[in-house]
């Protein structure tokens, strides 16, 4: 379509409001975006291809690696995947500490989240608040595995240690704090005038939209179409601690704010319950060496939504492909939609609400070349690709 | 619904700017990590015997196993091998601790790894010496 | 025009003395919104960073210039200058160690206007004349934002300039000698306080320049030397509006002296001053921190729909006490 060059707004791929380098192209009609027009693979590391050189214990480390603030479901789903070809149990114990520990994830995820919003929508006094009640999520992680971010805890068969002496206490306590500071900043974002009229009534995404569109996670739970991977396909400790999923009719980032608040309250009281139902005996049961070959499919609900993981062994030392789809991917076009017709002061705010963890979402490893059916370059061609298309477009 | 007013975040401003500030000393005090903190990788020379298990299974390349001398077994002459280890690429997974049989590696707390020269972070045999 | 005269115009309490009270605001200003952030601010640069602007400063002032292909070198060059000189010339009417100011004139209070929308245009020059496509949107907001708080603060400076019958600030400061307006004007008070923060562009208006959602607003393609100063005038700026706080509102210098005449005398006028000074300025970090920023449209419509009318009302009330 054509439009003019004074009309085009660039944000990003470098832009102080995304963490992660992403393009859009903002095409403005006098202060309104008409229409957004994303480009996507800036951060394309090519993971997917680099799991296929390593190991099947090598590739958990792969994974992880993928995303810093989702790193725990990322090595699960990995995990999961590979303990579905070889048929193997995980023991109980095991399956309630990494409920544990991803729930930790998600409340520490969601609090990132929340100062965000805080920051890019000016308010830096709520983000430094929320970040500095976050420490004490990371230092109970660094507590339990040893790391606060790439926590490097699941093992095929397990996790890797068990829960230190005397982390009970301080978890539990821990735990008091953060529901007490949750519920502080529930009341302060509905009540504070500046920001709600920043959040209310700020891209508001209907049942219809997201029926067509197909996002997850807490932007889909916004609609009032309440979905969760932990309660329609329990995994690890899901089945016996059972989640109750938040929803909410609103649609707007107001609501998506009490709904990941209110996923912090209730993952509290799902680690509470997990701390007090957790059952003896070992946390890793050996695995036997070799997969055998198969595909496997799973789900797991990262913090930002479903991220799904397809795993295929062919009974070599490592996985003949993986593939993973983002929980961002899928919502990347509903949060454009939500952007249209409002104003660019509302973007950051728009595209926070999606929750982006660009880092995720490149995963293209497919590229189709009209010329030649190649399914994947080496670096240099794709430099050289890269080189030519530019100089054909722009 | 509650009515909304200005300045919600008021009170908590001032209750907060009376407490201590919960920035840590950092780097003018000590910074206090975690019992199970994976920090530097630390070897103990003695309990090694060259197996090799640490190289092969760690994910970021680290360990390169090299050749110090021979010893006889049975009929044949075997390499006797010893690690050496680029701590600049090490990720402290924690991989090569947990698979060594022998208990020879370790990690340490210590985190402060920037140097100005790479081949400070080298550990263990180099070779020719 | 003696000797006298122009070190004081220089010196004290003229240009240096504001220059280094504009770095400590900025210091102040980073301070107390750490503490109640619950983080420190600066403390590295001198005792608990008090010298840390004045580091940022010399910073900048040392990196590279670079400047866009298409913008307006002329203006960009000489442009700093005069944004500069505007609140450089207007602190100098602000009596500060005695009841009279360095420099006077009985309509003052007009030239201050005059600084305020000269400052204001100067920003919008240099913004436009840095061609960019974040920088035009920038100066649009400030354009907008600067016609809807401009109304209101004019309002509410000349509420004490008809209770005083006077349009001097030393006229004003010598009518408060019983009451400070603040009593009689509160209103008119609150509402320069609010218009205050949408002139220094700090939350929650500090829309033009916006960070996370423009890059930087009319001040994205500045660097090095034109930022050191304009970050500079902004400071100023700061320092200026809050002495014409305290000279409108709160009586200015004035207070229990002890002294007769002299230096002394001076120095506790200059002390009065220099804690009134820190008390309005104090009131703005609080508000500062405490709100998020509010959209271009949401503040326009503030600005006339609720802050106008009550000025004009308290404007009615001034009439009428007079």
């Amino acid at each position: 379509m054509q439009y003019s060059p004074e009309n085009v707004m660039p944000f990003g791929p470098i832009h102080p409001s995304l963490k992660e380098p992403e393009y859009f192209k903002l095409i403005l009609d006098s202060g309104k975006i008409k229409e957004v027009i994303p480009r996507i693979g800036y951060v394309h590391r090519g993971i997917e291809r680099a799991a296929q050189d390593r190991t099947w214990v090598k590739n958990i480390y792969l994974f992880e690696r993928i995303c810093g603030i989702c790193s725990f479901a990322h090595s699960l789903g990995y995990t999961q995947g590979v303990e579905i070809l070889t048929h193997f149990e995980v023991p109980r114990r095991a399956k309630y500490l990494r409920t544990i520990v991803a729930e930790l994830e998600r409340i520490h995820s969601h609090f990132l989240w929340l100062g965000l919003v805080g920051h890019w929508a000016g308010f830096d006094t709520l983000f430094m608040w929320v970040w500095k009640d976050r420490e004490h999520i990371l230092d109970l992680e660094e507590a339990i595995t040893g790391n606060r971010i790439h926590k490097s805890y699941v093992a095929i068969g397990g996790v890797r240690k068990d829960l230190p002496d005397g982390l009970r206490e301080t978890l539990l306590k821990e735990l008091v704090f953060i529901e007490k500071r949750a519920r502080y900043y529930s009341e302060l974002v509905q009540s504070e005038e500046t920001l709600s009229i920043r959040t209310k009534g700020v891209g508001g995404l209907t049942q219809d939209t997201a029926r067509r569109l197909c996002p997850v996670g807490p932007l889909l739970r916004s609609t009032g179409i309440a979905r969760d991977i932990r309660v329609e396909d329990p995994y690890a400790a899901y089945d016996e601690l059972i989640p109750q999923v938040q929803s909410s009719t609103d649609g707007d980032i107001a609501c998506l704010m009490t709904i990941r608040l209110n996923e912090v309250l209730d993952s509290c009281r799902v680690i509470r319950d997990a701390v007090d139902k957790l059952p003896s005996g070992p946390v890793r049961n050996p695995v036997p060496r070799v997969v055998p070959s198969g595909e496997s499919c799973q789900h797991v609900e990262a913090p930002r939504g479903e991220l799904f993981y397809f795993v295929r062994s062919e009974g070599k030392s490592g996985p003949a492909r993986v593939k993973l789809r983002t929980p961002t991917l899928a919502n990347i076009m509903t949060a454009i939609e939500m952007l249209k017709g409002r104003p660019i002061a509302d973007v950051p705010i728009v595209l926070t609400g999606m929750d982006p963890c660009f880092g995720c979402m490149d995963r293209v490893s497919v590229v189709d070349l009209n010329k030649s059916a190649q399914w994947s370059l080496t670096g240099e061609q794709l430099r050289q690709y890269g080189i030519e298309y530019y100089r054909r477009h722009e | 619904m509650p009515r909304n007013k200005i300045g919600e975040a008021l009170g908590e401003m001032f209750r907060t700017a009376l407490e201590h500030p919960v920035t840590e000393e950092y780097p003018f005090g000590k910074k206090v990590v975690a019992e199970r903190f994976r920090g530097k990788l630390e070897i103990d020379p003695m309990k090694c015997t060259g197996c090799s298990i640490c190289e092969i299974v760690c994910p970021a390349g680290v360990i390169t196993m090299i050749p110090v001398g021979s010893k006889t077994v049975g009929t044949r002459q075997v390499d006797v091998k010893r690690p050496t280890f680029e701590l600049y690429s090490c990720i402290s997974c924690g991989q090569c601790v947990e698979d060594c049989r022998f208990g020879a590696l370790s990690l340490s707390h210590d985190f402060e790894l920037a140097v100005f020269k790479k081949e400070s972070l080298r550990m263990g045999k180099s070779n020719g010496s | 025009m003696n000797l006298y005269q122009v070190v004081e115009l220089l010196l004290f309490p003229g240009l240096t003395f504001f220059v280094w009270l504009a770095f400590i605001f900025e210091w102040l200003e980073r301070k107390t919104a750490a503490r109640m952030q619950g983080r420190v601010g600066p403390v590295v640069t001198g005792p608990s960073g008090i010298f840390q602007p004045v580091a940022d400063f010399f910073k900048l002032a040392s990196k590279e210039e670079i400047v866009p292909e298409y913008s307006d070198r002329f203006v960009l060059r000489w442009g700093p200058a005069l944004f500069f000189a505007a609140p450089a010339i207007a602190v100098s009417f602000i009596p500060v160690i005695g009841l009279q100011s360095t420099l006077f004139d009985p309509l003052d209070l007009l030239f201050m206007v005059f600084l305020l929308s000269f400052s204001t245009l100067m920003a919008g020059m240099l913004g436009y004349a840095s061609a960019g496509r974040f920088s035009t949107i920038g100066v649009g907001r400030l354009v907008v934002q600067y016609t809807s708080y401009e109304v209101p603060l004019l309002l509410a400076m000349i509420a004490p300039a008809v209770l005083a019958g006077s349009l001097s600030i030393e006229g004003i400061v010598a009518a408060q000698s019983g009451v400070w307006y603040i009593a009689l004007a509160p209103i008119a008070f609150c509402v320069f306080i609010i218009a205050t923060l949408a002139e220094l562009e700090k939350p929650p208006f500090d829309i033009p320049s916006a960070k996370t959602e423009i890059v930087g607003g009319w001040m994205t393609e500045f660097s090095g030397n034109t930022l050191a100063y304009v970050k500079l005038t902004k400071s100023l700026s700061y320092v200026f509006l809050s002495a014409l706080a305290v000279s409108l509102f709160l009586g200015g210098p004035q207070g229990p002296i002890l002294f007769a005449n002299g230096v002394a005398q001076g120095f506790m006028y200059a002390v009065y001053f220099l804690v009134k000074l820190f008390a309005v300025g104090f009131i703005i970090f609080a508000i500062r921190t405490a709100l998020a920023r509010v959209r271009i449209d949401q503040a326009a419509r503030l600005f006339w729909t609720v802050l106008t009318p009550l000025t004009l009302a308290q404007l009615a009330v001034a009439i009428v006490i007079r």
